[in-house]
């Protein structure tokens, strides 16, 4: 049987899922135009803003109620003023003046959006809702303004992204109890799916714990197929009477779309099988790979 | 159309919000950007629709809610936040809201829930 999950395991499966999160919400505001770096963990006694350069916004939300510790995004001015011009608040001024209120805005509530997201799929991972804090924006010129500002904590990841080509990171900053929290969450989920793979192909022959992205593919995910979409007042949701026909967004013979734990993956067409289960033939895979973790 | 008030600690929010709702025909006739805000100028401005958001500085949307519900319990609130967990939906319900709206929204579903709130 595999050994428990290490804090480094548990940095990285948090930073990846922090990662996936928030790259579906810049992809959101930016379709097509984002690129995900990998998870990489901070070590060592520095800053993990030791790299950020001067004029840089920093948007940083805090986990509240439940487990602590900060996501900050940070993006250099060009990236905040390419960001916030693809959220509709883009100003006519030129390249090189400051960032406007309204473009600063927009950033604080790109960090928000996305850390909902991030905090959504932390909840996923530890199985409880987390709360999050309103955004606390500012341009910060040096790591000092940023490590006063955000505070210090024993653990941090860092994961880069692109917007347009133009490079934005977001460092998490970790404290103990959250890493044990997320290595505690996946060491019950791999003992759950342990037993049930122990006889089977490919199943841990006890000779020592597999490396992390092994560990990793082997979990078991929920994949399920989404044959449409619709968006309804929840008072209409709450009130549909029996019988009521819901129209949704594709056609009958569209393909469907498969997710994997909330991530589209690939899209297929619906059959029908010999003994009439609903199977799907894959049209088609997602180009995008996972972020690869880094050791 | 609707007098609203749009309550969001975002700037950039709040322009997008009250931008939807005017190209909507509505009127905004006020705006806030904390808890605190929304419910003093509730009590103002008497709107036909409010709009909030529920992580906000100094008192979040939540207990606004609930005081603007009690100030009056007729009150028609739309929640908009970037929250779309299901005990925040269920809890603003139970609040009094009448419909809660995830960031990010397009347009036409934030005035099909003010029109959906002012039938």
């Amino acid at each position: 049987m595999s050994g428990a999950v290490n804090q480094r395991e548990a940095l990285l499966r948090l930073g990846a899922s922090t990662a996936e999160a928030i790259a579906q919400v810049l992809e959101m505001f930016a379709p097509g135009e984002v690129e995900r770096g990998e998870v990489s963990v901070l070590e060592g006694e520095g800053s993990p803003f030791a790299s950020l350069e001067p004029g840089t916004v920093a948007a940083g939300v805090a986990y509240v109620d439940g487990v602590t510790g900060a996501n900050v995004f940070l993006a250099p001015s060009g990236t905040a003023r390419l960001l916030a011009t693809k959220m509709g608040a883009g100003a006519d001024v030129e390249d090189e003046a400051p960032l406007t209120e309204l473009e600063l805005s927009a950033v604080s509530e790109a960090s928000n959006q996305m850390m909902a997201a991030a905090a959504g799929a932390v909840g996923v991972v530890l199985g409880q809702e987390i709360e999050i804090s309103p955004p606390q924006t500012r341009v910060l010129q040096t790591a000092g303004e940023a490590d006063e500002l955000f505070g210090a904590a024993p653990y941090a990841t860092a994961t880069t992204f692109l917007v347009g080509g133009a490079p934005c990171r977001l460092v998490q900053l970790v404290p103990s109890a959250f890493v044990i929290r997320v290595g505690q969450a996946m060491n019950e989920f791999a003992g759950e799916e342990g037993a049930g793979a122990a006889s089977g192909p490919g199943a841990p022959d006890g000779s020592g714990p597999r490396d992390v992205e092994e560990t990793l593919r082997g979990i078991t995910m929920r994949v399920w197929a989404e044959l449409g979409r619709t968006r309804l007042p929840l008072s209409d949701t709450l009130t549909l009477p029996l019988g009521s026909v819901v129209e949704l967004d594709r056609h009958a013979d569209a393909p469907v779309d498969l997710y994997v734990n909330g991530l589209r993956f690939a899209e297929g067409i619906l059959l029908v099988d010999d003994n009439g289960n609903w199977t799907i033939r894959l049209t088609g895979m997602e180009s995008r790979e996972p972020a690869a973790l880094t050791t | 159309m609707a007098r609203v008030l749009v309550v969001d600690d975002a700037a950039f929010m709040r322009k997008v919000v009250s931008d939807a709702l005017t190209a909507g025909g509505h009127e905004v006739v006020g705006q806030a950007e904390n808890g605190e805000e929304a419910v003093a100028q509730f009590t103002a401005l008497r709107p036909d629709v409010t709009t909030l958001d529920i992580t906000m500085p100094e008192k979040d949307g939540l207990e606004a809610l609930a005081e603007i519900i009690a100030i009056d319990p007729s009150a028609k609130v739309l929640m908009c936040s970037a929250l779309g967990q299901e005990s925040k939906v269920i809890e603003s319900i139970k609040l009094g809201a009448k419909d809660f709206v995830v960031k990010p929204f397009q347009p036409d579903g934030l005035l099909a829930a003010v029109g959906k709130a002012l039938a």
